[in-house]
């Protein structure tokens, strides 16, 4: 099992390690399925380009997913996701990386746990964030 | 203000604020279909897949992806309800607006307890808020769809608010 953070180990402004994904297009088909999603626009690219778009897209919620692992895996075992925001603000493209970045915005203790309050988005290589969002988790303390 | 005819907004669809968005629907979460899940996003936290890690972490049991609770309730459709663009024709109540496109804006979630591998889990929707607003380009809605997740012991397990933007 991965290291556990602890709340004593968080402090205000301090940045989480960046997480990337490069979906492939098969990840793209595999969520659709997974999902029970047919919708054209993560398949069909001459679809997409109808509405549009230069490809296919990657899923809004899956890329809430992401923000979702990216939040779960630094929170660890023992952490707990309370809330968790986004807002989709820019479409993903697949076979590129877009990199989740975080940083700590607030802690607070209560109830024998800590509260982190974070501030996590998700950019393109290009550095514009497609999907800006905020997340509260609770995190054990030590000993 | 949305409350003027010739709006975006028509009085019957704000008359829908607080009403359901359709019939409640309720699906279990199996071992397979979140462990799909899960691999498809590329989310591979022992939680999911190791019943011995999740109940190290403090789980009851093998646990699904926090936000998994909206697709397993999800129901199948024959092919043939599939429209040009690939949805589905679903038979959720239509909420008559007078734009031109919908856009996914944003979810905003509150998780209460974790959805496990064997929990049957009931979804009822209800739209939450409407409004007009004015932006840069023109006027345009902004709809609050609220999903609550709830298990067979009465417990919320998640609430997911979902932002839509028409124009």
């Amino acid at each position: 099992m991965s290291a556990q953070i602890c709340y004593e180990d968080v402090h205000e402004g301090m940045e989480l390690p960046a997480m990337v994904k490069n979906a492939s297009r098969a990840q793209l088909f595999l969520y659709s399925a997974a999902t029970w999603n047919p919708h054209r626009i993560h398949y069909d690219k001459d679809y997409a380009a109808t509405e549009g778009h230069p490809d296919v897209l990657v899923h809004g919620p899956l890329q809430g997913a992401w923000l979702s692992q990216y939040v779960t895996s630094w929170a660890g075992p023992r952490g707990r996701m309370l809330n968790l925001s986004w807002q989709n603000r820019r479409s993903g493209l697949p076979e590129r990386d877009l990199t989740f970045r975080g940083r700590v915005t607030r802690v607070s203790r209560g109830g024998g746990r800590g509260v982190v309050d974070l501030e996590v988005w998700e950019e393109d290589p290009d550095g514009n964030v497609l999907m800006p969002g905020t997340a509260r988790v609770s995190l054990p303390l030590k000993g | 203000m949305a409350e003027e005819t010739g709006g975006l907004i028509p009085p019957e669809t704000l008359a829908m604020v607080g009403e359901l968005l359709g019939e409640p629907v309720s699906a279990e979460i199996t071992a397979k279909e979140a462990q799909r899940y899960a691999q498809a996003v590329g989310d591979l936290d022992p939680i999911y897949f190791d019943e011995a890690a999740a109940k190290a972490a403090g789980y009851r049991g093998l646990v699904a992806p926090p936000t998994f609770v909206s697709h397993v309730v999800v129901q199948g459709q024959p092919l043939d309800r599939l429209r040009e663009d690939g949805l589905f024709r679903t038979g959720a109540r239509a909420m008559p607006l007078r734009v031109r496109r919908s856009m996914f804006g944003g979810e905003e979630w509150d998780f209460l307890e974790p959805a496990c591998v064997g929990d049957t889990i009931t979804a009822e929707s209800r739209l939450k808020a409407i409004e007009e607003k004015q932006g840069g380009s023109g006027a345009f809605v902004l709809t609050t769809r609220e999903t609550t997740y709830t298990n067979r012991r009465g417990e919320v397990v998640a609430r997911a608010r979902q932002i839509g933007i028409a124009r």
